[in-house]
């Protein structure tokens, strides 16, 4: 068995390649049995090249065994462990522990970083061996609590901390206690739109996905970003799992703990918004896990993508099916929608007036239901404000969002505690039934929604949102009961109030 | 043609006197082989080289490397074969070029350049 180890990814986790090399007599030659052809040409004279700036000399025929030979590999990954066993081979250095090794080799040895250290990480803490990454990738294995690894610049320090001389730094865990939110537009930052901001509020305290209806201009892009800030932070589990996400596709650590936030265009492809593809990567809504996955001109967007958001978003994780096999990413997030409120954009606005026929908005508005809107609680409208009200709030500083986030923290510790008997963590992810039965309305409630939902015809589901939001209403508010003015403000963010 | 081939040898002799210098061991000069010519087989070390050579008078038009084209390389890669399997060599071997440029002034300049075939053939 070889003592030398890269890796390869699925989906978000790392799997072993044992790294094997022969050297026999011969014309110089190299074979990598287990790499697509392209990527074997490439990592060959990274490989060679960067050995050669050593002065390690290639010769005879080299045969690179790369084991299990049926997964799908990167060769990118994988040059480090293919120079290490070759300098083995060659004499240069002696192993004598079974060691993780991940980096891309520029032609003069440096160790550049790529995707998936911290999948790599979390499996040489698992195999219990040392992990070599380049120094670029250390920032986000530093997260990982528990692994031996170390930082590498080139190859050069690398095969002379094999050799036993010690030279390579280790990796200090990054201690993540002083980590914060440090999302931005902060809320005070957005001038007016009290009714908006506080829609979202209740959407982050319950974790309701959002439909944000507005003209142009209208400042809904800047309130989904302002979103995230007034989301709980990432505790330090969820930190581990943005992080692994974000890794395997070769993105870096960003040192807070900001909720992602990503924002998905009705022209991007399954392939970008879901995940799959040749190299088998994470889409938007995986990106987005943890996060708020913001859709703008939502009315824009191709029937099938949203068909194909709507189990992900249901379920927190997402199939992508290949012809290697299946692959599951993460992908439970916080769904922001966006979408003006007729075709010409100015229904119900101050100053521009609507150039829209009733049946035109009829059918536009048809649009507004269609498949993933089932799954969006609150329907939030954005008005333009005039100029006037623009002036007449100039000097009003708006709550911070530091101080919206403790109330909503507060609303989550509670529903945390009421729900965990039975797993659930939000009012949002609560089954109907349970939601329902569980509910705790206050007596003179019920007899109030049996009369709007008579009288505002409320579908069963209908009702149901109702009383989801107005838990967490009530729940911001720190009432055991949900009463009729928490109710009565839930039954503002219906979508049958902007279709009236 | 006489003179051509009267370069050639002089060539041949600079480059293995060239490499004597380096220490290395030479086994063979203009060796002639049912599958094509080598002009030096040496000893590089524990490596065996087969050395093809270059003189012109030309100038520094092409780099010398790119007077060597990948027709002529496997041409040496098989006459490096025949060679090796005939005198039983089971050690690494490899490709080298030696090119000779003749200046006007009469003076000149040997570069050495190894393992020209780059692990790009496989036997
Ligand atoms: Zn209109």
């Amino acid at each position: 068995m070889s003592l030398v180890g890269g890796i390869t990814l699925k989906g978000i986790n790392a799997y072993k390649v044992e790294v094997e090399v022969e050297v026999t007599g011969g014309l110089f030659s190299i074979s990598i049995v287990g790499l697509p052809d392209a990527a074997v040409k490439e990592a060959k004279e990274r490989v060679r090249a960067s050995l050669r700036s050593l002065g390690i000399r290639v010769r005879g025929r080299v045969a690179v065994n790369l084991a299990p030979a049926d997964v799908p590999k990167e060769g990118a990954l994988l040059d480090l462990p293919i120079a290490v066993g070759l300098a083995e081979k060659l004499g240069s250095l002696l192993l004598r522990e079974e060691a993780l090794f991940l980096g891309e080799l520029a032609l003069d040895g440096r160790v550049r970083g790529v995707r998936g250290a911290v999948p790599a990480a979390l499996l040489a803490r698992e195999l219990k061996v040392p992990l070599f990454v380049s120094s670029e990738n250390v920032p986000e294995v530093a997260l990982v609590e528990g692994v031996e690894a170390y930082a590498v610049n080139d190859l050069q320090e690398l095969i002379a901390h094999l050799r036993g001389e010690g030279v390579l730094n280790r990796v200090t865990r990054m201690d993540p206690s002083e980590l914060e939110v440090t999302a931005e537009p902060d809320f005070s930052d957005i001038k007016g739109q009290g009714a908006a901001k506080r829609a979202l509020e209740i959407a982050a305290a319950g974790h309701h996905n959002v439909l944000l209806i507005g003209s142009p201009g209208s400042g809904k892009t800047m309130l989904a970003r302002a979103l995230r800030g007034v989301l709980p932070p990432l505790s330090d589990e969820e930190l581990t799992e943005v992080m692994l996400v974000r890794s395997t596709v070769g993105l870096s650590f960003e040192n807070s703990r900001n909720r992602p936030f990503r924002s998905v265009h009705h022209t991007s492809s399954a392939v970008a918004v879901c995940g799959g593809g040749t190299s088998l990567r994470p889409g938007e809504i995986t990106l987005a896990h943890r996060g708020v996955l913001f859709l703008d001109e939502f009315t824009e967007f191709r029937r099938d993508l949203l068909e194909s958001l709507r189990q992900p978003v249901e379920d927190g994780n997402i199939v992508v099916s290949r012809s290697t096999g299946s692959v599951s990413y993460p992908s439970r997030v916080l769904l922001v929608a966006a979408c003006n409120p007729c075709p010409c954009g100015w229904k119900g606005d101050p100053l521009e007036p609507c150039r829209c026929s009733p049946t035109e908005v009829e059918r536009y508005q048809k649009k507004m239901s269609g498949p993933i809107l089932d799954r969006i609680d609150l329907y939030v409208s954005v008005p333009r404000l005039s100029s006037r009200e623009l002036l007449g709030l100039e000097g009003q500083q708006g709550e911070k969002s530091s101080q919206i986030r403790k109330r909503v923290c507060n609303a989550r510790k509670i529903q945390q505690e009421r729900w965990s008997p039975w797993g659930y963590s939000c009012n949002a992810e609560l089954p109907e039934k349970l939601l329902r039965k569980e509910i705790s309305l206050k007596s003179d409630v019920r007899t109030f929604l049996q009369g709007i939902a008579s009288s505002l015809r409320l579908s069963g589901r209908g009702l149901s949102r109702v009383m989801r939001v107005a838990r967490t209403i009530a729940d911001l508010e720190g009432c055991d009961n949900v009463a009729v003015p928490h109710v009565s403000e839930a039954l503002a963010y219906r979508e049958t109030g902007f279709l009236s | 043609m006489t003179e051509h081939l009267e370069l050639g040898n002089w060539g041949e002799r600079i480059a293995a006197n060239f490499l004597s210098e380096k220490k290395w061991k030479i086994l063979e000069k203009n060796l002639r082989l049912k599958r094509g010519e080598i002009d030096i087989v040496a000893m590089d070390g524990k490596e065996l080289v087969v050395v093809e050579v270059r003189t012109r008078t030309l100038g520094r038009i092409l780099p010398p490397e790119a007077t060597v084209g990948p027709q002529k390389l496997r041409k040496l890669v098989r006459s490096g074969e025949e060679y090796v399997m005939k005198n039983n060599w089971q050690g690494p071997w490899r490709i080298d070029l030696v090119a000779i440029t003749i200046n006007n002034d009469n003076s000149w300049d040997i570069e050495h350049i190894t393992d020209i075939s780059v692990g790009e053939f496989r036997s």
